[in-house]
């Protein structure tokens, strides 16, 4: 390799005065008119190798638009990538969709026989044993049997002070029951530490506008809301079954003073916490 | 090369204008490929992949035609090799040789130039010098690149790219003149 730097030519002297003759071809630059004949065939093949595109060597310009129109193109200028998105689609959904329907399947279930469960439309058996695991309501033929025992269970013993004494009684002496299973619900409501919450996050929360009892129904506030001078009366129409508006507060109140009826004319006796 | 429309043809091409960018590669894919078919086993294959990453950072780059070459031929330089290192690893399997890579590898690859007076033939010739003086002429004259470019590329100083490219142009009219390939 050495012997050949003296000249252009290995064995031709003088070659180094060539060397800028090279840096005129690796620079295409144009070949001076006394350069030696061999620089110019040097640089005629050259020329050819840095030529124009041959037939096929252009094959890929269909491919490289594809990638510039889904890759390069501004967000939403461009109809592939939609359509890039669209192929993608019935795939992931395909792959997705029997896990999905079985969660679906699953939280629909346990929805369900909890919402039934506390509504009260289980068989009877059902019903007693979710009322003994959960603290759902008790079926109807127990429920006299059974209302001191969700009274002394620790869900009830919670709400004592909103409804220890008298609340107490008058919900079971109350001519409700005579209105049939849904009724119970509206009679017990909802311990606070029932599962009730997944339902009721799925139901329309009751705003204050629309319930005006709402903030009043606060723990702190029951004991004054409840107290032992209120007649049983008073209080089993706030636990009406046909008004709405227990209903939503029912499910997602944090206390059985919460599934009182914003229908109630005995709101306005409700004392607040202030007063 | 493109010139002076070039900065306005890259705008257009980073717009999303796909006639600005298949001008663009109509400019560069011939010598791209030809510079792949002396480096890279599967040159068309690392094409599209240089081209692939090169509209994946086109937004992004800055610069004017030499330094969009320069850019684009470095990527395909990393292609090549990580090309190069994925047929290494897998020994085991029985490769078919593309024509370009059979042109690579033959040793009579000066000969066949002899048949055919053409760009093949003279890339054949090119083929068949050291792979890094190939690699620099290819670099210097199908690219378009000036020696500091081509250092980089290939990881030497702009004063070994010179001596390396005059050697292999040496070598290369040799062999030329030899086999009385001319064109």
């Amino acid at each position: 390799m050495h012997d050949e730097m003296p000249g252009f030519f290995p064995g031709r002297p003088g070659g180094e005065r060539d060397e800028p003759l090279l840096d005129m071809i690796l620079e295409r630059r144009p070949i001076p008119p006394w350069a030696p004949p061999e620089i110019y065939g040097l640089a005629r093949m050259l020329a050819a190798v840095a030529g124009p595109a041959e037939p096929g060597e252009l094959a890929g310009q269909n491919a490289a638009l594809v990638a510039f129109t889904r890759l390069a193109s501004p967000a939403g200028t461009s109809p592939a990538a939609p359509r890039s998105v669209r192929r993608l689609l019935p795939e992931r959904s395909a792959r997705g969709r029997l896990p999905l329907a079985a969660a679906v399947t699953a939280v629909a279930a346990g929805l369900g026989s909890t919402a039934a469960a506390y509504v009260g439309v289980l068989p009877s058996p059902i019903q007693h044993f979710v009322h003994v695991t959960i603290g759902a309501p008790a079926p109807p033929h127990d429920y006299s049997r059974h209302v001191p025992a969700v009274a002394s269970s620790p869900t009830q013993a919670r709400h004592e002070p909103a409804t220890s004494g008298p609340p107490k009684t008058p919900t079971a002496t109350s001519p409700v029951p005579a209105r049939g299973k849904a009724s119970h619900r509206w009679r017990y409501g909802l311990p606070a530490n029932s599962p009730g919450p997944a339902i009721a996050s799925c139901l329309p929360t009751p705003s204050p506008a629309r319930n005006p009892v709402w903030p009043t129904l606060a723990p702190a506030s029951a004991p004054a809301s409840l107290s032992p001078t209120q007649s049983p009366g008073r209080l089993s129409p706030t636990q009406s079954p046909t008004s709405p508006g227990p209903r939503a507060s029912g499910w997602a109140a944090p206390s059985p003073a919460a599934t009182a009826c914003p229908r109630v004319p005995t709101q306005t006796a409700v004392p607040r916490p202030g007063q | 090369m493109i010139g002076a429309a070039f900065g306005v043809t890259l705008a257009s091409a980073q717009a999303g204008d796909e006639a600005a960018f298949a001008c663009i590669f109509r400019d560069v894919q011939p010598a791209l490929l030809r510079y792949l078919r002396v480096i890279a086993p599967d040159p068309e294959d690392v094409a599209g992949d240089t081209w692939l990453q090169v509209v994946d950072g086109l937004v992004r780059f800055r610069g004017g035609e030499q330094a969009f070459r320069a850019w684009l031929f470095t990527i395909a330089r990393h292609r090549a090799v990580d090309a190069g290192r994925s047929r290494a690893r897998r020994p085991a399997v029985p490769l078919e040789l593309s024509a370009a890579a059979q042109r690579l590898t033959s040793p009579d690859a000066a000969d066949q130039a002899l048949e055919t007076v053409s760009t093949q033939a003279v890339m054949a010739l090119i083929a068949s010098l050291p792979h890094d003086q190939a690699e620099i002429i290819m670099l210097r004259v199908v690219a378009g690149l000036d020696a500091s470019d081509v250092a980089r590329i290939v990881g030497k100083t702009p004063g070994a790219v010179r001596v390396a490219a005059h050697r292999g142009l040496r070598q290369l009219a040799g062999q030329a003149e030899r086999t009385g390939v001319t064109h």
